[in-house]
């Protein structure tokens, strides 16, 4: 059982009507890993987790969460996993009580069991509010803490977070996420899509996925380096640039990839010695800076842009 | 995987929660009965009554009195004098009066010359709801003035002796009441049951049911249980007002009545589940509710409007309707004490319409959750 991945999806496949939403895909997650999955908007993220969290059957391939398929039904998967949606945590006009009482008559815990659970995970968030308060007057850090909770009642060994962090200030967030690495150090396998390229840096490994393919996997780290071998530089423009000469760079064959990035432009370069002659070029207009990418680079190039 | 009584309560008891904090529910719930029921059983009077008549009298004889007198006691005419004819057709111009009666001056001279006498009798066309029963009236006043001045029963070749069976002083109340229970139950089931379905489609709630090991049977009876209880909570009030305030007799069975009205909540929770399913939007699922539920409850189940003088296409139409039906069932069980084989008609409708709304529903609400 430890040697078993968390989740193995091969050749994944999710077809509505003509869409295909999910593209044959694989990859497998580690036990104690925070897995974190990227993509722009309707690129098939939601509807991959709604496969492992067996809301959705899949077309074709195979999927083992917690070392259960859907051959054994879906209701087997639904046991292993927690889920926090995006759109909906609590319900606003019951207790924090009432909604994890609720949750736990779902899963049928034995009301000990619950108890026990309620505590430790009241604690572990460092709960510190009345446990009557209702869910509408909580401020929204406290409400997802609370809903990470919820999704955790009956002890799941995978926990599935969609954009648990949505609109919720930076303190939250970072409070979240220490408690997401807490988790994954106590064995936890957490599944997690985020928009935020912070939270992205902060994951084992991470997928990239576009038009229901995954374009790239591996930690952050190695992505960076696999996307931009060559260097990167920042270009941060001394004066007016006008619009043909960006264009040209733009399609410069040697530059493989620039991007606005602020009022600045990030350039890499096929290699070093393609780096070392356009530089000469590039410093009357530009102040150039060595920079090292970050996850944006990689996102903007691999997601957004045309790809290597 | 079987379904579980313990998940299906805490869905109920969650429901309980939601119904007993948001005041529009809550108000809808216990309001909606106490307000038709004031509204039909007190504020609004079926029995015309108490009906402004102008009077023009160029005769000023016994005669002419005696023909005024007998509208004036009959309790439906309020007896308003105008000074020319022109002034009882302006009274009825305006909205006080709903009638007038014009005696020419030669009404006594006629009579007297063995002619009959004449008068005129205006009513306003412009408001059917009162013409047709004072047109009713109208008869038996003649025929009382008639006798009273001649002071003698006049020999009538063929006489219509009329007896009202069922409902013998033709109480509109008692007409109304029984149906009264019908709608009430109507707006409550597809309405509240359509808002809180789509309620936790809109707000994204289902997924979160459904991560959990939880049936969409489970989903379906805990939703719908504590309206299906609220239905039944204002049926028993409507019916214990008809018995009490309103001493509306009920000479059928409970039990065939109480069936009756089991298949109609049926029927409408199931209706309102599926405009939630196919809506998936509170707003539009409450004016879809209103459309198919409370519109034709109101208008189409012969509650107030009879079926009978609609024209073709709404008689076929209310036949799909189960307020149709249990409109008829509730009269016929107040009233004529009709026992189940005589009903088994509206009970054959009212089951199929029931049995094809909840196979519907549910059909749809289930391969829409499973995965």
């Amino acid at each position: 059982m430890n040697e078993a991945p968390a989740v193995a999806v091969a050749n994944l496949t999710v077809k509505f009507g003509d869409f295909t939403a999910v593209d044959d895909i694989s990859f497998t997650v580690r036990r104690g890993e925070v897995f974190g999955f990227l993509g722009a908007n309707g690129a098939g993220k939601t509807t991959t987790i709604r496969v492992l969290c067996g809301l959705l059957v899949p077309t074709a391939g195979r999927v083992t969460v917690g070392g259960v398929g859907f051959d054994t039904g879906e209701m087997a998967i639904k046991r292993k996993v927690g889920y926090m949606s995006q759109r909906f945590t609590l319900y606003n006009d019951m207790t924090v009580a009432e909604n994890l009482a609720f949750i736990a008559s779902l899963r049928k815990l034995p009301r000990e069991t619950f108890l026990k659970r309620r505590d430790y995970l009241l604690g572990f968030i460092s709960f510190n509010r009345p446990l009557d308060s209702y869910v509408r007057d909580l401020p929204g850090g406290i409400k997802q803490q609370v809903s990470l909770a919820a999704s955790m009642l009956h002890d799941p060994e995978i926990v599935f977070l969609d954009e648990p962090t949505a609109g919720v200030t930076p303190a939250a967030r970072a409070r979240f996420w220490a408690l997401i690495r807490e988790l994954a150090g106590q064995g936890k396998t957490i599944f997690v899509t985020t928009h935020y390229m912070d939270e992205a840096e902060q994951c084992d490994r991470i997928a990239l996925m576009r038009t229901g393919r995954i374009v790239a996997l591996d930690t952050p780290v190695q992505l960076k380096r696999q996307v931009f071998p060559g260097p990167l530089y920042a270009l941060d423009p001394r004066g007016k640039i006008d619009f043909a000469r960006l264009q040209q760079l733009g399609h410069d064959p040697e530059i493989e990839y620039f991007e606005p990035y602020g009022l600045r432009f990030h350039a890499a370069f096929r290699d070093s010695p393609a780096a070392e002659r356009l530089r000469a070029g590039l410093e009357g207009e530009f102040h150039v800076q060595p920079i090292a990418p970050t996850l944006e680079d990689v996102f903007i190039r691999l997601v957004e842009g045309n790809g290597p | 995987m079987s379904f579980r009584w313990s998940r299906t309560a805490a869905i109920a008891r969650k429901e309980v929660f939601h119904v007993l904090r948001d005041p529009f529910t809550l108000g809808l719930a216990l309001g909606l009965p106490v307000f038709m029921v004031l509204l039909f059983g007190f504020a609004i009077e079926f029995n015309v009554k108490n009906v402004h008549l102008a009077v023009f009298d160029a005769d000023h004889t016994r005669t002419s009195r005696q023909v005024i007198d007998t509208f004036g006691s009959s309790g439906y005419f309020i007896i308003d004098r105008v000074p020319s004819p022109e002034g009882a057709f302006h009274a009825l111009s305006g909205d006080h009066d709903r009638a007038a009666l014009i005696i020419p001056g030669d009404f006594q001279k006629n009579l007297y010359a063995g002619r009959t006498a004449q008068a005129q009798l205006l009513l306003d066309g412009s408001d059917n709801s009162t013409v047709g029963p004072i047109i009713s009236y109208i008869g038996s006043i003649q025929t009382l003035a008639g006798r009273r001045i001649a002071g003698f029963d006049p020999p009538e070749p063929v006489h219509f002796k009329s007896r009202f069976l069922f409902n013998s002083e033709l109480n509109s109340r008692w007409f109304v009441i029984p149906g009264l229970a019908v709608v009430v139950m109507a707006i409550l089931a597809v309405l509240l049951t359509a808002l809180a379905v789509a309620r936790e489609w809109e707000n994204g709630s289902m997924e979160l049911l459904l991560s959990t090991p939880v049936q969409p049977l489970e989903i379906i009876v805990g939703k719908l249980a504590p309206y299906a209880a609220l239905g039944i909570a204002a049926l028993a009030f409507v019916y214990l007002m008809s018995r009490t305030v309103f001493a509306v007799p009920f000479r059928g069975s409970l039990l065939v009545y109480g069936v009756g009205c089991l298949l109609f909540l049926g029927a409408y929770l199931a209706q309102g589940l599926l405009i939630s399913v196919l809506t998936r939007n509170q707003l539009v699922a409450m004016q879809v509710a209103i459309m198919t539920g409370l519109i034709p409850a109101n208008l189409l189940s012969g509650f107030v409007f009879p079926i009978e003088s609609m024209p073709a296409f709404f008689q076929y139409l209310t036949m799909i309707m189960p307020v149709r039906w249990l409109t008829v069932i509730a009269r016929e069980s107040y009233l004529k004490g009709a026992t189940f084989t005589e009903m088994w008609e509206p009970f054959a409708a009212l089951t199929i319409l029931c049995v094809v709304m909840v196979l519907l529903a549910t059909r749809k609400f289930k391969t829409d959750l499973e995965p």
